[in-house]
């Protein structure tokens, strides 16, 4: 039996008269991968923004690692790294000193080009961030993310408005950060980015959660209720041509 | 405990490292308030005492004009324009005020008159209404000046006289203020024109939501920036006292330290405005309409770019309250005039409770995004 790290309770959000989060439950197991996919306007952000305690809960608890979130706020800050969905950081402020400024919020002191390197980049060190590509920028905000050690990881859209290589970059650094035991939640618009990378999701609608499973027993659900795709006898898609021609390498 | 000074000691270090960084910030904080020094002190740094602007208009030939003529453009108290040929240049000139007024010396001045055995005449003093003070100050000038012509002439006791004695201690000049004055306008540009920019943007890109995610609190941001500002501002203030100094010839009595300490609560305390407008703004909108009510009357009342003490009296017991007031009334009693902390206890209360009240709001109206 695993452990559960989060457990949601019937959580709610409410914006004036629009309920945009309408009392949804789950639970996230310690070391998981765990997806929340939906489309836009389904409360996903909204959710995640709850568990971090960016936002007041109106209604139901969020417990991460037996700490209530509404009533321990910056207990939950301390053990959670926080991904936003557009990362941006201050300018004329170099990698290193980013790394340096994350690390001091939590009042810890670390060695900066141990976590650039982590994420590839080691060499940009004393860069400013404004000269980052995306990638590199989403690099850079994951590494400042987990300068503290996190137990869990909240990713909002990460990929969203990355290339190819880049996005398959980050994918292998969410695994790697996966494999050092940090439990990872994430949204995503991308469906064969979740199939890939999370063990478990949660597909919301309209502030519910409407259906939560391994991504394959979603899959085999479908199928055994009939649904037939449309046969396709390709062994490749475009994106495989793609990344044929243009090769895995990072562009940035 | 210690960590969390820590956090507060890496935020000041590196964001004062980023203004020096940033060309843009560097001209607004060190470069913009030096040239209004140039302005001003160019205006007020040389205007030692008092003088008249006149012109002067000789129609006489005599050799008793010419030697009137010489006196009175040798003169120290007269500055004569001379542009001003004919009278009715002069005229235009006054009505434009300026010139204080019009010195003629007539046709006939400096002949013998039939019936008199020594030259006479009469200088006229020609000056508008605006010119009243002026015109009545220069005819006893000029009369002073013509008793020396006189008794070449006649000889003549003079039973009571007034003598000027001019006291060597030296008084404050028009630079003395205008220099309390521009470090005032230049405390306010940091304080207050530096967080409200810098936060709507910071807002606006989602960098202070981003720390909001970290255990980061808000008296460490407040701190660690009011530190960075602090030291920044030393930077900006010294080198306009350096210029001071050398070009201007301002003349500095106090005690250093006390003026640096002084500097550092002033930047502080009004660091707290920008911090209260600009943490509580969501963007540049809210921002500006509201950082001008707050400045405007400050700039104009506090003695920024014209001393208070021109100000009717009643006027000047409300502006004392002014957030600013204290912090310029304060530089100039230490710097031109050696007065010590004891000497400032109205001021050091005004500011204190001004802090106090600055920073309650500051922390309550506090948004990260």
């Amino acid at each position: 039996m695993t452990k559960k790290i989060i457990t949601v309770d019937k959580l709610r959000k409410k914006y004036g008269d629009r309920e945009v989060v309408k009392g949804i439950s789950f639970e996230v197991e310690k070391g998981e991968i765990f997806g929340i996919l939906g489309p836009n306007g389904a409360g996903k952000t909204t959710t995640l923004e709850m568990m971090e305690a960016m936002r007041p809960i109106d209604g139901g608890t969020a417990v991460i690692d037996g700490i209530d979130v509404a009533s321990n706020p910056y207990e939950i800050r301390r053990i959670i790294g926080v991904q936003p969905q557009t990362p941006s950081f201050q300018d004329k402020t170099k990698l290193v000193e980013i790394i340096e400024l994350f690390s001091a919020a939590y009042g810890e002191k670390v060695n900066p080009m141990e976590f650039l390197e982590d994420v590839n980049l080691g060499e940009k060190a004393d860069s400013f961030a404004e000269t980052l590509s995306g990638g590199q920028k989403q690099r850079l905000s994951i590494a400042a993310a987990l300068v503290h050690n996190p137990k869990v990881f909240f990713m909002d859209e990460p990929t969203t408005g990355l290339d190819p290589q880049a996005r398959r970059n980050l994918w292998e650094l969410v695994q790697q950060v996966r494999d050092k035991g940090v439990t990872v939640i994430m949204t995503t618009h991308y469906m064969d980015e979740a199939e890939l990378l999370c063990d478990r999701v949660a597909i919301m609608d309209q502030g519910q959660i409407i259906a939560m499973d391994s991504p394959k027993n979603l899959i085999k659900q479908l199928l055994a209720k009939g649904f037939k795709k449309k046969q396709h006898v390709e062994q490749a898609d475009l994106e495989d041509v793609f990344i044929d021609l243009t090769g895995k390498g990072l562009r940035d | 405990m210690k960590k969390k000074w820590y956090t507060v000691a890496v935020f000041a270090r590196l964001n004062t490292r980023r203004f020096f960084r940033d060309r843009l910030a560097l001209f607004f904080g060190i470069l913009f308030p030096l040239i209004f020094l140039f302005v001003f002190g160019g205006i007020f740094g040389h205007s030692s005492g008092t003088s008249f602007k006149v012109g002067f208009i000789n129609e006489s030939t005599t050799a008793e004009a010419k030697s009137v003529a010489n006196e009175l453009t040798h003169n120290k108290l007269l500055k004569v324009d001379k542009d001003v040929k004919t009278a009715a240049e002069a005229k235009e000139k006054m009505l434009r005020s300026q010139l204080d007024a019009t010195i003629v010396l007539p046709k006939d001045f400096g002949e013998v008159k039939p019936g008199t055995k020594t030259p006479s005449g009469t200088v006229q003093v020609q000056y508008t209404q605006n010119g009243e003070s002026a015109g009545s100050a220069l005819t006893s000038i000029i009369n002073a000046g013509l008793q020396k012509e006189n008794s070449k002439y006649v000889s003549t006791f003079v039973p009571f006289q007034a003598q000027g004695d001019e006291q060597h201690n030296k008084s404050l000049t028009q630079f003395d203020y205008t220099f309390a004055g521009l470090l005032g306008f230049s405390i306010i540009g940091m304080g207050i024109f530096g967080p409200i920019n810098v936060f709507p943007e910071l807002k606006k890109q989602g960098i202070l939501r981003r720390f909001h995610t970290t255990t980061l609190r808000v008296w460490q941001y407040f701190i660690s920036t009011m530190i960075s500002q602090a030291a920044i501002g030393l930077v900006s203030l010294g080198i306009m006292f350096i210029v001071a100094i050398t070009v201007f010839h301002l003349h500095v009595v106090g005690n250093w330290l006390l003026i640096a300490l002084w500097l550092v609560f002033s930047i502080t305390m009004i660091l707290g405005i920008g911090l209260a407008i600009g943490g509580w703004a969501k963007n540049e909108r809210q921002a500006a309409p509201l950082s001008n009510i707050v400045v405007f009357p400050m700039m104009f009342l506090s003695g920024t770019f014209f001393p208070r003490f021109l100000m009717p009296e009643w006027l000047q017991a409300v502006t004392n309250w002014l957030p600013l007031s204290p912090v310029i009334d304060g530089i100039r009693l230490i710097t031109t005039e050696g007065k010590g902390l004891l000497d400032l206890g109205p001021q050091i209360g005004i500011m204190a409770i001004w802090t106090v009240v600055i920073y309650i709001i500051a922390f309550r109206v506090f948004r990260w995004e």
